[in-house]
């Protein structure tokens, strides 16, 4: 029972992250109709990023926020280059062009970073083992998850109260609606690529904190599409219950079953949703002929 | 399409024909033999190169036909080719076929398991057909890796039979140059001969607008069942030829980063043309060797970069050529040979 509650807290935890990391990728679906393939690098590229700052000789809080900053202009960029010129051009280029994107970061990262093997952030914290009604838990585990859930309620925040946030709704919404109504579109577009880089490097963070910094985080964007579409691509809820379903079934399994499935059970979840609920637990339904 | 100059097509069997004039026959004579002449002037490296390019061809030419034809975007071909590499290995190994025989069985097998994965194209389109085949190229190598490790060898490597006819083996880089050239030859006739027909066309009107296309009388659930099992089939037949080259065959042949590739291929190449596959196949190779050349260059040159420089050379130009061919050339290397063509023939005039 015990183990149960651990592998219950410790799934929601790594959900939570999921789930913050399929946010990115529902925004930039909702605000351009793009899959973003390259999430997982981002990821990945984001926490050796914010390695690196954390080695020089700065406060953490300085280099994180200024890691956020540099990976907010990056996002910001990327929507004026390659992204720009595929507004209405087919699915097909469109998922090569992310998947360009991320192969180009992957080589980027393992040029720069590929010599570092098995490296961690610095520790901010002593990790120590903390009983909660009787369960043990890692201090860390509960520190991400509360970090995780914090930064889900901002962006729920975001969303919904502030300008900006509205804006990049309406965008999402219908671009020439928006636009004639006065919101600048392509820079609504920008704001939603800045703001998922943002998230993904959170997450990627958090999630190197908890389990170390290698190139095996590009794995975890698949697993954050899965969790999105798990959870319906339009919604941002459902982003988060996606990831944390997914999140918790990969610990059980991992716990209960073995390593294997564990890495192909996000898919296998998705699968079924995708066929029994094509549009996702939380999805706009569309009525489109196949 | 403008024509070659004073070549008027009296018959519809002349309007059929894939080699026009004398001159493209002369010139496919001359490509023909300059094929088989070829490992008497260059090393095993380059016949090396040309063979597995070859069979990359080989899976483009059924990717094209998949995604290129009838619009149906598979994010996990190499998957499909493990299928085929794993179904003629096995068969060979266990029952003690001939690699003959299970090369086109493992086509089959290819084909079968992606007609499975094709499913789900009757009831989603676009994005969420792509993730499935992502889903697909998961849960097909996990098969092969985890649950009955005895017979597929798990994560490790499984080592292929000995590809002979009689007493004759084959065993050096020329055998096999022959062998695949004239597989690849063999299939993309196939696939141009294909999509040619009723059933090219066919897919064509899916790709280009299904309602239209069912309007017409075409049955689309049919016809992209068929481009998922035709197109796996030459994934399947690819894969089992790679697997008698290569003689020991691998879950980690066959990722995801692969079946990337493969799309990246098929996009600089360009999508529905026979020619594509190839201009992709030839231009990423040469593109991947060239950073592997120059990657020790580099190494030496700048010392602090560190290692696996090539490897990320290759990833970078890769992401990069994809890039910039999307924006600036999305219809392939083959539409601006299509364009120097017609040049060519116009000259000196520009239309």
């Amino acid at each position: 029972m015990i183990t149960f509650f651990q592998l219950l807290i410790s799934g929601l935890s790594v959900g939570f992250i999921y789930g913050l990391i399929a946010v990115g990728f529902v925004l930039i679906f909702k605000s351009s109709q793009i899959f973003n393939f390259a999430q997982g690098e981002m990821v990945m590229f984001g926490a050796f990023l914010v390695w690196v700052f954390l080695n020089y000789d700065i406060p953490p809080v300085v280099a994180i926020i200024l890691v956020l900053m540099i990976v907010g202009a990056a996002g910001y960029l990327l929507e004026r280059f390659p992204l720009r010129p595929m507004i209405g051009q087919p699915i097909f280029a469109t998922i090569m062009i992310t998947m360009g994107i991320g192969v180009f970061l992957k080589g980027l990262a393992l040029l720069l970073w590929s010599r570092h093997i098995g490296i961690q952030y610095p520790s901010v914290i002593t990790e120590k083992t903390i009983n909660i009604l009787g369960v043990p838990l890692s201090n860390v585990t509960i520190g991400v998850f509360v970090f995780g859930l914090v930064m889900v309620i901002i962006l729920g925040l975001f969303f919904n109260y502030s300008r900006t946030g509205l804006h990049m709704r309406a965008a999402a919404e219908n671009h020439q609606l928006a636009q004639s109504m006065g919101i600048k579109v392509t820079r609504a577009i920008a704001q939603s690529w800045a703001i998922a880089a943002i998230v993904a490097t959170i997450g990627g963070f958090l999630l190197g904190y908890m389990r170390g910094i290698d190139f095996g985080l590009i794995e975890i964007g698949l697993i954050a599409i899965a969790a999105a579409l798990v959870g319906g691509l339009e919604s941002f809820k459902g982003a988060v219950v996606g990831g944390l379903i997914i999140g918790v079934a990969q610990t059980f399994t991992g716990g209960y079953v073995g390593y294997g499935l564990k890495e192909v059970v996000p898919f296998l979840i998705m699968v079924l949703v995708l066929i029994f609920k094509p549009y996702g637990l939380f999805g706009l339904v569309k009525i489109e002929r196949v | 399409m403008r024509r070659v100059s004073g070549v008027f097509d009296t018959s519809y069997l002349q309007d059929m024909t894939i080699f026009r004039t004398k001159h493209y026959i002369a010139g496919m004579v001359i490509l023909i033999l300059l094929f088989l002449a070829l490992p008497a002037f260059v090393s095993d490296f380059w016949l090396a190169f040309i063979s597995s390019t070859a069979v990359t061809i080989i899976a483009l030419q059924g990717l094209n036909i998949l995604a290129g034809y009838c619009g149906q975007i598979s994010i996990g071909h190499t998957a499909f080719m493990a299928v085929g590499a794993y179904t003629s290995t096995i068969l060979a190994r266990e029952l003690g076929l001939s690699l003959w025989i299970c090369m086109p069985v493992g086509g089959l097998g290819a084909a079968l398991v992606g007609l499975l994965f094709g499913l789900p194209s009757l009831r989603v389109k676009g994005y969420y057909l792509a993730i499935t085949t992502i889903a697909a190229q998961f849960l097909i190598i996990y098969m092969i890796k985890t649950p009955f490790p005895e017979v597929t060898g798990g994560a490790i490597a499984l080592s292929v039979p000995e590809l002979r006819v009689g007493s004759f083996v084959f065993n050096s880089e020329i055998h096999f140059y022959y062998l695949i050239v004239a597989i690849m030859a063999l299939m993309t006739f196939l696939s141009k001969s294909l999509t040619r027909s009723y059933f090219g066309r066919a897919l064509v009107a899916v790709r280009d607008n299904d309602i239209a296309a069912e309007a017409m009388g075409i049955n689309i659930f049919k016809y992209k069942l068929m481009a998922f099992f035709i197109g796996c089939f030459f994934a399947g037949i690819a894969g089992s030829v790679w697997a008698v080259y290569v003689r020991v065959i691998s879950p980690d042949d066959f990722t995801l980063v692969n079946s990337i590739w493969q799309m990246g291929m098929l996009i600089i190449g360009g999508l529905g043309s026979t020619l594509g596959p190839f201009f992709g196949a030839v231009f990423i190779s040469a593109l991947r060797e060239i950073c592997v050349i120059i990657g020790p260059w580099v190494t030496s040159t700048f010392p602090q970069i560190g290692a696996q420089v090539s490897a990320s050379l290759v990833e970078m130009t890769f992401g990069v050529a994809i890039v910039l061919f999307l924006v600036y050339e999305p219809r392939g290397i083959g539409h601006r040979w299509e364009i120097l063509k017609e040049s060519y023939r116009l000259w000196p005039f520009s239309y």
